[in-house]
């Protein structure tokens, strides 16, 4: 079969684990299948290791054991070609440049043409008209956040990693960017990990939701979002959407207690 | 002219002065002058000082001499200050690459930075010849360290996620370095070459000593025999006017180009990761670093086909010391020297660190007091030392005080400066929460401010140590006549080279050595008071 | 053979061709000829105090003898001895005490000429408390160099003086703790200070000690053995021009001090203390026995008394440190 370089990959996790250099446990041997065009959400404790998975689809982090494959083939490959964009906990904009010189770095890092109105464009849809000159100082935190996810959809990536983009930033905000911006992949069909503490961003804003352990992560849940598309802050009380809040929360809670079983019985 | 710390903010973080305080720098700055004059009167046929109104009319009426003196003195500054600073960035860009390599790269740039002037300068004429060759050389010595260090902190200093940036688009760390390494490192830079800016004229200048045809260090000599106090004070007035003007201008140039505050890590630059940190490690650091300065020494004695009567190597310096029939003369008197510079230099030492560290904590209770006396603090930083230490010990005497002032006044302002900008690091929360519980301003400082100055502090005190070596080994060379510095300076005259090169072997070694002792400290304090900063 | 920086194959092989046009037509204005370059390393910064070269280069006695001598540069922390070992230089200015030092530790150096037959050093006093003998020491302060203690411990052996009697007070060199009564004298030369306190208006008092037995050639031409050996034609052209430059100099000194401030315009030089120090060092460098034999010159009784003085110095040496080989083929000719 020869994949057609235009389609959202999929993405392969076979026997993904990863331990520290001191021998501390961050994520146990794991199985995934991520299908093309879906948007999977991360979710897990804090410091559960989910953001290191996360890393190491990214090809940002070696895996101890197992491999990840993009479309078949090893992230490296991926990186090469640019098909793929992180946005990270924090911003990461670089302070001497304004939005639009961020969001340029990243195209010419991809070495991709720069186009100043597709840029002015992409400014426009993330919110930040008559800001694009500004330097991230003078942003708050919620335009910053903006302003990198903008940076991250500008090379058109097939696969978009979002590493809690959401997490400086009020609650407010956060549900409004949370509406929003998914609109952005999804009309692209991207193929789009979420790794979030938030069950009902996650819920809201994924078709599948994956629930880790405490730390070593460990797949507890694996969660299906049937939910409508596109979705909105009503959706939120509908009751299908609480019932899946509910399953990711009990899931987490039963991830808890196993944890708190194991440390018992040492 | 001195080696200071690592203050990287200072340059893009000072703010730019208010026009009120602008005002009262000025104001300042006359209240310094009128002292002056009026001393320069008092002390009239002493022979000490010049008045400045008599200083003004000696350039005017020596202009044409003093501006080709200068003229020389700046050409070969501004040469070494370009050597000296692509050779920093050539070494850091080594350790960049090559990261295994830093600590030998460092440690070996710090020997070589701890060489005395007083014994390379002859050493230098000998190799090179005549020519601008040793002035060049000297200067280019006294720049390349204090911004080699500032560099290699700057250009790891981004956070990790940057680089994941980077790598997430497939690129390299050629990329890395274009996009983030340089432009971060950018404002240490500045604050390097604002260091080195003093410090090429102080070098180009002893450069001068060893038989230079013209500039204004050769006129200081001139001057200083000839009981000619205008002279004198006309050339230490325009080298600190010319050093003052270096050392604003590129601090202007650094907030022209750089548009964010930097932020402040003063740690010393952190290893490589990998590497296992440890006494193991530190151990095989220093062996390291001791037999490439062995091997640089010897292979570059050989290199050159240096004279044996001058150039002595390693071998003729431990046999000078340990094997010949004189070697426990050689020995005795080494320590006696060593322990006629050390009563001076330790207290000069301490008294500079206590008395910059207090100043910037005055400074802080009395904001008014720090804008007007900074213009004078940047002057005495500036001033070129082999111009003023005659004349401060023939102000203080020649005995412990003027020595001690003198190291002092090296120490003093680049640690008034890192601990001013140390003040200015507390947290703003942190603040607030003092606020919040109503604690007065000097509850505040013992509590807060003062445990955020720290790792400042320990940055200058490190740095202050070359400086203070320096500034009494040329005290005692140009002025008291005892001690380490007058050692070498004889040793040179009658044809001891044995002697000389042993003292210069020992003097880096145990520069080295106490620039060592001090960050074991300063690792210890860090690690209790700003963990983030002792990695 | 030694390693000479300086002389490039270029300039050895004009230096062949000078000697053959010299040879051939016994013509003595070489400037039309190509030079051998060679280097003169002084003591000190340039002052009256080498006026004598400059007039041998200014008046061309050099190039007459084939040569282009580069003059370098002392000064306080200029190496002297070293660039003649390593043939940056030719010949060096030194002094009896110092190349008594660096022959010690394996310099194969030779002394080939005194321009100063009497040391410059001085007990400098004001006329108020003047010190005009050794005696007179007794019980004063004296502001020196600590360095120079063996200077002062030898002329008091010589005079039967006990050095314990006298305060030693270490300063540095400058007239400055004199003149503000730290001190009652100074130890110093008789050219330097002395001279920047009479242009300050002052009438110091000097007791030379060369006229109480101190006894050690200064200013001298020293070479190494093996240019001696090889470089036989270049050093007797240098000398040669040195002593013709001094004979001038000798005649006019203020001219001598003209010419100093006219070459030297960088140095700072007032022409007043140039004036009055090249006046001062004609003493030193010129008596009866230079009259009756010619510059430089000296008798087995001064290198004697030197040999003796040295001693007192901690320098041992033996008389064939000096060669008068060249001095004899110069004033011969």
């Amino acid at each position: 079969m020869v994949p057609d370089p235009a389609a959202p990959p999929g993405v392969v996790c076979t026997g993904l684990a990863k331990t520290w250099a001191g021998g501390l446990v961050a994520v146990r041997p794991t199985d995934l299948v991520l299908k093309p065009g879906q948007t999977t959400a991360f979710v897990g404790p804090s410091g559960c290791g989910k953001s290191t998975l996360l890393r190491m689809i990214a090809g940002l982090e070696q895996p101890s054991a197992g491999h990840v494959l993009i479309d078949g083939k090893p992230p490296a490959e991926t990186l090469r070609k640019a098909g793929l964009s992180v946005a990270f906990q924090d911003p990461s904009l670089l302070p001497w440049r304004s939005v639009r010189g961020n969001i340029e770095l990243a195209l010419s890092l991809a070495r991709r043409p720069v186009n100043r109105a597709s840029v002015d464009q992409l400014i426009a849809l993330v919110g930040l008209q008559g800001f694009a000159e500004a330097r991230p100082a003078e942003l708050s935190g919620g335009m910053r956040q903006r302003a990198a996810i903008a940076r991250a959809l500008a090379t058109e990536p097939q696969l978009l990693l979002l590493d809690e983009p959401f997490g400086a930033v009020d609650e407010l905000t956060r549900q409004q960017l949370a509406q929003d911006l998914p609109r952005i992949w999804e009309a692209r069909g991207t193929t789009t990990v979420l790794v979030t503490h938030s069950v009902t961003e996650a819920v809201m804003l994924s078709d599948r939701v994956i629930v880790f352990s405490p730390r070593p992560a460990e797949v507890i849940a694996d969660i299906a979002i049937d939910l409508a598309r596109p979705r909105s802050a009503q959706d939120a009380r509908q009751p299908r959407f609480a019932a899946l809040v509910e399953d990711v929360f009990a899931a987490l809670t039963r991830g808890a207690a196993l944890r708190d079983a194991a440390l018992a019985a040492q | 002219m001195t080696p200071g710390p690592m203050t990287p903010g200072m340059t893009a973080a000072q703010p730019r002065p208010a026009t009120g305080s602008r005002r009262a720098g000025l104001a300042g700055l006359g209240v310094i002058v009128l002292g002056w004059e009026a001393l320069g009167h008092l002390l009239g046929g002493t022979f000490l000082l010049a008045p400045p109104s008599a200083v003004v009319g000696y350039l005017v009426e020596n202009h044409a001499l003093m501006g080709r003196a200068l003229a020389a003195t700046l050409t070969n500054a501004l040469a070494g200050f370009v050597l000296g600073n692509l050779a920093a960035i050539a070494l850091a860009a080594l350790a960049l690459i090559w990261p295994a390599a830093q600590r030998v790269v460092t440690g070996v740039a710090l020997v070589i930075f701890c060489l005395p002037l007083v014994a390379t300068g002859p050493i230098l004429r000998v190799l090179m010849g005549p020519g601008d060759g040793p002035q060049i050389v000297l200067a280019a010595l006294a720049v390349y360290y204090t911004t080699l260090i500032p560099l290699l902190v700057g250009l790891r200093a981004a956070p990790s996620s940057w680089f994941d940036l980077v790598r997430s688009y497939g690129r390299g760390r050629l990329a890395a370095l274009v996009h983030v390494r340089m432009r971060a490192a950018l404002p240490y830079l500045f604050a390097g070459l604002q260091i080195a800016a003093p410090a090429a004229i102080l070098g180009a200048m002893v450069g001068e000593f060893t038989g230079a045809e013209r500039g204004i260090g050769v006129l200081t000599v001139r001057a200083m025999r000839g009981l000619d106090v205008e002279m004198t004070w006309a050339i230490a007035t325009l080298a600190t006017g010319v050093a003052v003007m270096a050392y604003l201008g590129i601090g202007l140039l650094a907030r022209r180009v750089l548009t964010d505050a930097p932020p402040m890590i003063l740690a010393p630059p952190a290893e490589p990761r990998g590497r296992s940190a440890g006494l193991a490690a530190a151990l095989l650091g220093a062996v390291s670093v001791l037999a490439v300065v062995v091997l640089l020494w010897g292979g570059g004695l050989a290199l050159f086909g240096v004279n044996p009567f001058f150039a002595k190597g390693p071998e003729d310096v431990l046999a000078a010391l340990f094997w010949q029939p004189d070697a426990a003369q050689t020995r005795a008197t080494l320590g006696e020297a060593l322990v006629e510079t050390g009563v001076l230099l330790i207290p000069g030492y301490l008294a500079g660190l206590i008395a910059g560290a207090g100043l910037a904590i005055a400074f802080t209770l009395l904001p008014r007091l720090a804008i007007t006396a900074m213009p004078l603090a940047i002057a005495l930083r500036s001033v070129p030392i082999v111009t003023t230490a005659p004349l401060i010990v023939l102000m203080l005497g020649r005995g412990a005080v003027g020595t001690v002032a003198l190291v002092a006044v090296m120490v003093f302002f680049p640690t008034l400066v890192a601990c001013l900008h140390g003040l200015r690091q507390t947290p703003g929360q942190v603040t607030d929460v003092f606020d919040s519980y109503a604690a007065g301003p000097l509850q505040r400082l013992v509590r807060l401010q003062i445990p955020a100055m720290l790792p400042a502090f320990f940055a200058a005190a490190r740095m202050a140590v070359p400086a203070a070596v320096l500034a009494v080994t040329v005290v005692e060379w140009l002025a008291t006549g005892i001690g380490i510095g007058t050692l070498m300076a004889l040793s040179a005259s009658v044809s001891d080279h044995d002697m000389l090169w042993s003292a210069v072997a020992l003097v880096a070694a145990l520069s080295a050595l106490g620039y060592a002792a001090v960050g074991a400290v300063e690792a210890r304090v860090l690690h209790i008071y700003a963990p983030e900063q002792s990695r | 053979m030694t390693h000479r920086p300086m002389m490039s194959r270029r300039s050895l092989l004009a230096a062949g061709g000078a000697t053959l046009g010299l040879a051939g037509f016994g013509l003595g204005t070489g400037r039309a000829l190509a030079q051998t370059q060679v280097a003169l390393q002084l003591s000190w910064l340039h002052s009256a105090q080498f006026a004598g070269s400059y007039i041998a280069q200014d008046r061309g006695f050099w190039a007459e003898g084939g040569l282009e001598v580069a003059l370098l540069q002392g000064g306080p922390n200029a190496p002297v001895e070293p660039p003649v070992v390593a043939g940056t230089a030719l010949i060096g200015i030194s002094a009896a005490d110092y190349t008594a030092a660096a022959v010690e530790q394996g310099a194969p150096f030779r002394i080939l000429g005194v321009a100063m037959q009497k040391n410059p050093f001085v007990i400098a006093s004001l006329p108020d408390t003047p010190v005009t003998t050794p005696a007179e020491l007794v019980g004063k302060k004296i502001g020196m160099a600590l360095a120079n203690t063996p200077v002062l411990q030898a002329l008091c052996t010589l005079n039967g003086v006990d050095i314990n009697a006298i305060e030693i007070v270490p300063t540095q060199y400058s007239p400055q703790p004199l003149l503000t009564g730290e001190v009652d004298c100074l130890l110093c030369w008789e050219t330097d200070l002395p001279v920047a306190m009479t242009i300050e208006g002052l009438s110091p008092v000097t007791m030379l000690m060369a006229d109480h037995g101190y006894a050690v050639h200064s200013q001298t031409y020293i070479a190494t053995t093996d240019s001696l050996a090889n470089r036989r034609a270049e050093l007797v052209a240098l000398m040669r021009g040195e002593v013709r430059g001094w004979e001038a100099y000798r005649e006019n000194t203020d001219a001598a001090a003209e010419l100093t401030l006219r070459m030297f315009p960088d140095a700072g030089l007032s022409l007043e203390t140039q004036r009055l120090q090249a006046a001062r060092q004609v003493p030193l460098m010129f008596s009866d026995l230079t009259d009756a034999n010619g510059f430089g010159w000296w008798t087995d009784e001064t290198v004697a008394a030197n040999i003796e003085t040295l001693a007192l110095l901690g320098r041992k040496v033996t008389p064939d440190l000096w060669d008068r080989s060249i001095l004899d083929e110069v004033h011969g000719a």
